[in-house]
């Protein structure tokens, strides 16, 4: 059939799930979500108080008082990179957020991705990671061709660290060919130059289709500290690079503007004139809705123990438009959740790992735990990506996976080869594609499941997620293998040599929980954001909406023609 | 126009849909209950499919067998009629996913209808007056007194996921209030879930009057001028007339005008009812609106000559409205009373059974007489479903000629088997307060002697369903 036949999925809260058990997930989930809080809360104070005030002495906004005036009144923002270098010092500085926010801000209605310097950190220079975070918000907006928007105020690179954000690859030059990239993909670039922008932050602006300068800007290759006589002429960098210069005689700004606030409002005005979204159109129809089975209540679905299960269905139908979805092979590879729902009205394609015990179809009778890829469902998962990718769908991978399966017969089934298929699809699928690790994200499964090296536009982590190449104990005992007898169990009767082994596998499995700390990805980038249960869904609405955007430089094939209904017409009961 | 459409009902409103149906040549379809199977009403259908036992729970209710009805029989288009899945919006998106039109508005207005505070923070931004409150919800007592100094006492609590009068909570001074918000928190708590409250003016003896209002989707409303719906029992509505005698030409006009602004302001689309509480002093507050036909539809389709039915199905298949409001003129008046199987002598406990007669004669004068049934004699009246077994409409040039007409057709009903509430009319329509046409929500004149004992606070600002 040709109409996408959603239907209800998920059940209330209490058929699944007892209110004890749910309050005390829950409760569990706050503490978690409280830290989270306080986290964000920590980076987005900058410097502190002080340097907030000598932003306002200056007679300017903050990075983040820009963006609020930006935004639409009353839409969400959408950071990324909020907790990238959180915890790292250099020296006795810390660099909250890398000193630069990168955010999805709704302007005039369309989506866009926001680049502004944190004036309140070392007004605004680019530390080690910096420029990295800023490469990474340009491409996101490039795969999803979003207008970008660069609020410069940034002072060049901080230079005592120069060495770890200068000369390498993804180096602060970096930044400038992804401008160049996105200005030849026709992505739309406007910039508000708003301080002092020297070397960098000079170069940064330039490419954006439109520069607006205010009087306290200046734009410069090299700073009046390093022209020679500058001094004796009494000369400031406002006076060589300033609007006066670059909006009247050098032509590398178009617009000269009193203040902030006026550069902000003519920077609003210029993406109304942009093509409004196409998110509208490809919703055929159809309007947003939440769903109805609330999304609150996600917080205390995932158990307070990280090995409980839960009811993956649950999950899904707590996140797509009036809990109705529809299940793609719901009879093969139970392991594995595959269907397309709607997000704020748009059709997105949703992959989920089952918890819990499933029926084992290769063994009648018995059961085998779901939460790992088998052959069926890596095969089930391949066939659904290739598909949607075909059919422009943009896949959400809700990842809580503990690996592929393994043994002798996993190996001579050749899972290797089928997760290989599958890692092929996903590599060269031009689909948006958003992965969420909902809590474990182990090893293969991973990547299988289109984990950050397989450059999803967006990754994000949750308080719980559990990012490792296996978990704690697991590596514990491969590392200690050769000490180990065919249970796991320690093998030597030496007692000497027994206590070295047990704490060198506690120190083991104490380091990898460290390292499996959501945190700790984010700080090096190894997810996109952290972000609660609770605003899940929100972020999966700016993922379609985002996706729908932009007209004309992907795929997007109307319903009826889905590749999707070919596979679920060769599995149709006969009859 | 749609060839066959599934009547996702039963009773009373089933039959009702069928007749329009079949006088557009569209085949009507119907859904039955175990217990409904066999029942008379069912022989209007052309084709019957079972959906579930007994309980509405397990039949009416079960949305995925229903529009898996539709798909099945070949209906393109679904009527949902009142109560059941009609105001249901993942019902209405679930059928416009499979393919079949939903009679009815889209799925984001019935949500939004749905959801008091927001329903009212819209019908306000779309210019109606609401009664004055906390406009949204409130974070604790002492917000709930803040507010309430600024608005004036009394005020009522009412609880955001309520009804029925649960978690309410009338307040004459700051001293009840600061009582009565941890109880009304718990009550609502208990009852929904969900604690939160929000806060009105308390309104004394006002008067329930509603907007029919049709709206298509190219951005075009008409009103069908007012229905007068004040005589209540627990928020159910037994008697209803129109035009309301409470009402000036002048008023009329503007209600109506207001009504179907808004409604085309929110994109109403289909036949949908604004309810509005009259204050003593004239002023009309809106309480919400009902995006779907309503029981007591009759009466306007009496004074206009309009099927709303038929609209409905035409506006579903995105015809334009072909109606013009200056065309549109109410033509003398029209009164109906709900026919329940409840004794109302015996504090309207609910009368199932057989009826062993059944008879409401149609040819008494003055006026004409309209009788909306699915029952005949030797037909049953189940338990499981509301009590509904009869709608008798009077329809003549005067109200003094329409409540004539009705207690003659009243007079001379025979219904055995069950008690009814025929008695309660009779003593209504002979009323000298009814007749003067001076009454309010407060009780039904002619019956109740003093001001109702059941939950007054309730009855005067609550939703009776409609």
């Amino acid at each position: 059939m040709a109409r996408i036949p959603l239907s209800p999925i998920g059940r209330p809260r209490d058929a699944f799930l007892d209110a004890k058990t749910f309050e005390k997930s829950r409760a569990a989930m706050r503490g978690k979500e409280e830290l989270l809080a306080a986290r964000r809360a920590h980076v987005a104070a900058g410097w502190g108080p002080t340097y907030v005030e000598r932003v306002h002495a200056d007679g300017k906004m903050t990075a983040r008082e820009r963006l609020e005036k930006l935004r639409d009144p009353g839409s969400a923002l959408f950071e990324v990179g909020t907790f990238v270098n959180l915890g790292r010092k250099f020296g006795d500085r810390e660099s909250p957020g890398a000193g630069v926010v990168t955010v999805f801000a709704r302007v005039e209605n369309r989506w866009t991705m926001v680049i502004a310097n944190d004036n309140t950190v070392a007004s605004g220079s680019w530390w080690p990671r910096t420029p990295e975070k800023i490469e990474r918000a340009q491409e996101m907006a490039l795969r999803l061709r979003l207008p970008v928007v660069y609020l410069v105020d940034c002072s060049g690179l901080y230079l005592p660290e120069q060495s770890q954000s200068f000369p390498g690859r993804t180096g602060a030059g970096h930044i400038f060919k992804r401008n160049s990239e996105l200005s030849a993909a026709g992505v739309p670039q406007i910039a508000g130059v708003f301080g002092d922008c020297i070397a960098g932050g000079g170069y940064m602006p330039i490419i954006s289709d439109r520069v607006y300068m205010t009087e306290k800007a200046y734009m410069v290759i090299a700073g009046a500290a390093l022209i020679q006589g500058a001094k004796s002429q009494h000369l400031s960098s406002l006076d060589i690079g300033g609007a006066e210069v670059h909006v009247h005689q050098s032509g590398c700004a178009d617009v000269r503007v009193p203040d902030d606030d006026t550069a902000i409002v003519m920077i609003r005005a210029e993406v109304a004139r942009l093509p409004t979204s196409g998110a509208g159109y490809y919703r055929h129809a159809a309007e947003a809705a939440p769903p109805h089975h609330a999304t609150e209540e996600l917080s205390g679905v995932f158990p307070a123990d990280h090995r409980m299960t839960y009811p993956a269905e649950e999950v899904v139908a707590r996140l797509v438009d009036h809990s109705l979805f529809w299940e793609i092979l719901p009879e093969r590879g139970r392991e594995m959740i595959v269907g397309v729902g709607r997000v704020a009205g748009l059709y997105m394609g949703f992959v989920a790992n089952r918890q819990g015990v499933i029926d084992d179809p290769g063994h009648r009778g018995q059961k085998k735990p779901a939460g790992i890829l088998y052959k069926e469902g890596i095969a089930k998962v391949a066939a659904f990506s290739r598909a949607c990718n075909d059919d422009g769908i943009p896949i959400v991978w809700l990842q809580d996976i503990s690996g592929f399966d393994i043994g002798v017969e996993a190996e001579r089934q050749g899972l290797l080869a089928y997760g290989s298929s599958l890692i092929y699809t996903n590599s060269t699928n031009t689909v948006p594609m958003f992965t969420v690790l909902l809590r474990k994200a182990s090893g293969a499964g991973y990547y299988a499941m289109a984990g950050m090296p397989y450059e999803p536009v967006v990754q994000l982590s949750t308080p719980i997620s559990r990012l490792a190449v296996m978990e704690g104990r697991t590596l514990a005992i491969a590392a200690f293998s050769t000490k180990l007898d065919d249970e796991f169990q320690i093998a030597t009767k030496d007692p000497e040599e027994r206590a070295k082994v047990e704490s060198g596998m506690k120190e083991t499995e104490a380091r990898i929980e460290g390292d499996m700390d959501p945190y700790k990805s984010a700080a090096q980038m190894d997810t996109d954001e952290i972000v609660s249960f609770g605003e899940l869904r929100g972020w999966l609405e700016l993922f379609a909406e985002a996706s729908y955007q932009a007209i004309g430089y992907r795929r997007v094939k109307n319903p009826r023609i889905w590749s999707l209904h070919d596979i679920a017409a060769l599995t149709e009961p006969r009859g | 126009m749609f060839k066959r459409l599934l009547v996702a009902n039963r009773g009373e409103v089933a039959v009702r849909i069928a007749r329009t149906a079949r006088e557009l040549s569209i085949v009507p379809v119907g859904i039955a209950s175990q217990a409904d199977l066999g029942a008379g009403w069912l022989a209007g259908m052309e084709e019957v499919v079972c959906v579930g036992g007994p309980s509405a729970r397990e039949s009416y209710l079960q949305a995925e067998r229903i529009v898996q009805a539709a798909v099945q029989s070949g209906c393109s288009a679904l009527h949902p009629g009142w109560g059941f899945l009609a105001e249901n919006s993942r019902f209405a998106a679930l059928c416009e996913q499979h393919g079949v039109t939903f009679v009815g508005p889209t799925p984001g207005v019935m949500r939004l209808m749905g959801l008091k505070t927001p329903a009212k923070g819209a019908m306000r931004r779309a210019g109606l007056s609401v009664i004055p409150g906390s406009e949204g919800l409130l974070s604790g007592v002492d917000e709930a007194l803040e507010k309430a100094g600024g608005i004036g006492y009394p005020v009522i609590l009412k609880a955001d996921a309520g009804g029925g009068g649960r978690g309410m909570r009338r307040c004459s001074d700051a001293r009840e209030l600061s009582e009565a918000f941890a109880a009304a928190t718990a009550e609502a708590e208990a009852a929904f879930g969900d604690g939160r409250l929000y806060l009105e003016r308390y309104l004394e003896g006002g008067r329930h009057i509603e907007v029919q209002v049709l709206a298509d989707r190219f951005g075009k409303a008409v009103h069908l001028f007012e229905r007068e719906c004040s005589i209540q029992r627990n928020h159910q509505k037994l008697l209803e007339e129109s035009p309301s005698p409470a009402l000036s030409r002048e008023e009329r006009a503007q209600l109506g005008a207001s009504a179907a602004r808004a409604a085309a302001a929110i994109g109403s689309r289909g036949a949908g009812t604004i309810e509005f509480l009259r204050d003593p002093e004239g002023r009309m507050f809106f309480m919400e609106m009902n995006a779907r036909l309503q029981v007591e539809h009759p009466v306007t389709e009496a004074i206009t000559g309009i099927d709303i039915v038929k609209v409905q199905l035409e506006i579903a298949a995105n015809e334009r409205l072909g109606l013009e409001q200056t065309r549109l003129a109410p033509r003398g008046h029209a009164i109906e009373c709900r026919i329940n199987a409840e004794d109302p002598a015996n504090g309207f406990r609910p009368s199932p059974g057989k009826l062993a007669t059944f008879e409401i004669p149609r040819d008494k004068g003055p006026g004409s007489v309209r009788v909306d049934t699915h029952l005949a004699a030797g037909g049953s009246v189940p338990p499981y479903y509301d009590s509904l077994i009869a709608k008798v409409i009077a329809h003549a040039p005067t109200r003094t000629g329409a409540i004539e007409t009705m207690l003659r057709a009243l007079a001379s009903a025979r219904i055995e088997g069950v008690a009814t509430t025929i008695p309660l009319f009779l003593e209504v329509l002979v009323s000298e307060e009814f007749r003067s046409g001076e009454y309010d929500t407060s009780r039904i004149p002619g019956w109740d002697a003093a001001p109702a004992a059941h939950s007054g606070a309730t009855k005067i600002a609550g939703k009776a369903r409609g």
